[in-house]
């Protein structure tokens, strides 16, 4: 071997040194699969909520103020899974939003990107009259009973459980016992992004057993 | 990282150095300069096991007698894992399912001391020790966020190598070696717990 031969190992490992520093992975696979995240107030007796209601669309969440909503097949079978996993969990849905004990709201975001800290206001608290404590009854605000700090991303799909058994007295806020956030939703598949919603939904009340 | 950055300064000064003046016997008197490629190999680490060619190794030691050499080191290395999906249960009631990827980023620097033999032939082989502090950050990324713990710790690492030099009298040549590591740097992240750093290794590089 040359001296000249060493002098290009030398600059070969000087272009290593150069690329090789804290290596970050690639996370372009991590978006080939979804993410189901859930949480509940450990103070909550579910044992004790009886029936539930859940609204016939799920709100959509874009960068349009108006308030959009999502009602077509694909909406109503993400809502049938909802529903079906909530009986099979022990609760009985009702059509009657004022005697239900617990109401379901599901929400998907299409574009914005929103971040909820625990002390923070509720981000979509300027959507009228949907999904606003005064849709569901006499509240001042919301009520996270345990810590929150979500991101919210493009093609994610919220479901809330809020105790519609809370007081209702003035300044009283409406408390979420349940939720789970679901991410990755988003493909060039459209069938794709409708069954990794599914099988998302089934795996929040899987990992969520607390609730049977 | 700042400190990488500095690695990357010194690195391009060595070599330029090394690289303008070929013809001398020694850049500087009774003294060595290693810069090495390192492929690390952790052992015992269930969080980001996968063995990897994510790393440097630059040291240098001044020859207090012609076989013994004591000097400076830094080195820095990051070994990856991907984690198919998977449920974890986490505190206070809340579960998160999904598919991950582990880093386990290590810079040890400390003092290196050396014995050799055969100190004007063309194979020198030494055996080394590195004693030092280690800076280690645990990372997992999903979804959109990457997650992280960091922590220092005691840095130990016997080695075992030779420095080839083709014309003894230039003093420019390649640098191989074997290595084990320890470092008692612990984290814990998600539901995984991090206790002690053990790796395996080899340097390729050159020696001036």
């Amino acid at each position: 071997m040359t001296v000249k031969t060493i002098h290009y190992l030398a600059i070969a490992l000087l272009a290593a040194a150069v690329c090789s520093c804290q290596k970050d992975p690639s996370t372009s696979s991590l978006h080939r699969d979804y993410l189901v995240y859930t949480d509940h107030d450990t103070k909550a007796d579910f044992a004790a909520f009886e029936t539930f209601y859940v609204p016939d669309s799920i709100l959509i969440i874009g960068d349009n103020k108006q308030t959009l909503y999502w009602k077509d097949e694909k909406a109503q079978e993400i809502v049938a899974t909802v529903v079906a996993k909530m009986q099979n969990a022990g609760f009985t849905r009702t059509e009657d939003k004022a005697a239900a004990n617990l109401g379901m709201q599901l929400s998907y975001v299409e574009r914005e990107t929103y971040f909820v800290g625990y002390n923070n206001p509720y981000w979509w608290w300027y959507y009228p009259y949907y999904w606003t404590p005064g849709y569901w009854g006499d509240w001042l605000g919301w009520h996270y009973p345990y810590r929150v700090y979500y991101g919210y991303t493009a093609g994610s799909l919220l479901i809330e459980m809020l105790d519609l058994q809370a007081p209702q007295t003035e300044g009283k806020r409406l408390p979420v016992v349940w939720d789970t956030f679901i991410g990755g939703l988003l493909t060039s598949n459209e069938s794709l992004n409708q069954q990794r919603t599914i099988e998302a939904i089934e795996q929040a009340f899987a990992q969520s057993p607390y609730l049977k | 990282m700042k400190s990488t950055k500095h690695i990357r300064v010194v690195a391009l000064c060595a070599l330029l150095l090394a690289a303008a003046l070929p013809g001398k016997a020694q850049i500087f008197p009774n003294s060595y300069i290693n810069i090495d490629w390192q492929m690390n190999v952790p052992l015992g680490n269930s969080f980001a096991d996968k063995a990897s060619g994510w790393g440097m190794n630059f040291e240098g030691g001044y020859r207090i007698t012609p076989a013994v050499a004591v000097g400076p080191f830094v080195s820095y290395h990051t070994n990856l894992q991907n984690i198919d999906r998977q449920t974890l249960i986490l505190n206070n009631g809340s579960a998160l399912t999904t598919n991950q990827k582990h880093a386990v980023f290590q810079l040890p620097f400390g003092v290196t001391g050396r014995y050799s033999w055969c100190n004007n032939s063309v194979l020198q082989p030494y055996i080394g020790l590195k004693l030092g502090a280690s800076y280690s950050e645990f990372s997992s990324y999903y979804y959109v966020i990457k997650q992280y713990d960091d922590s220092w710790g005691f840095y130990m690492s016997p080695e075992l190598g030779v420095s080839i030099f083709p014309n003894p009298t230039y003093r420019f040549g390649l640098h191989l070696a074997l290595y084990y590591s320890y470092a008692t740097n612990s984290g814990s992240l998600l539901t995984y717990k991090i206790n002690n750093l053990s790796n395996f290794g080899v340097r390729v590089g050159i020696s001036f």
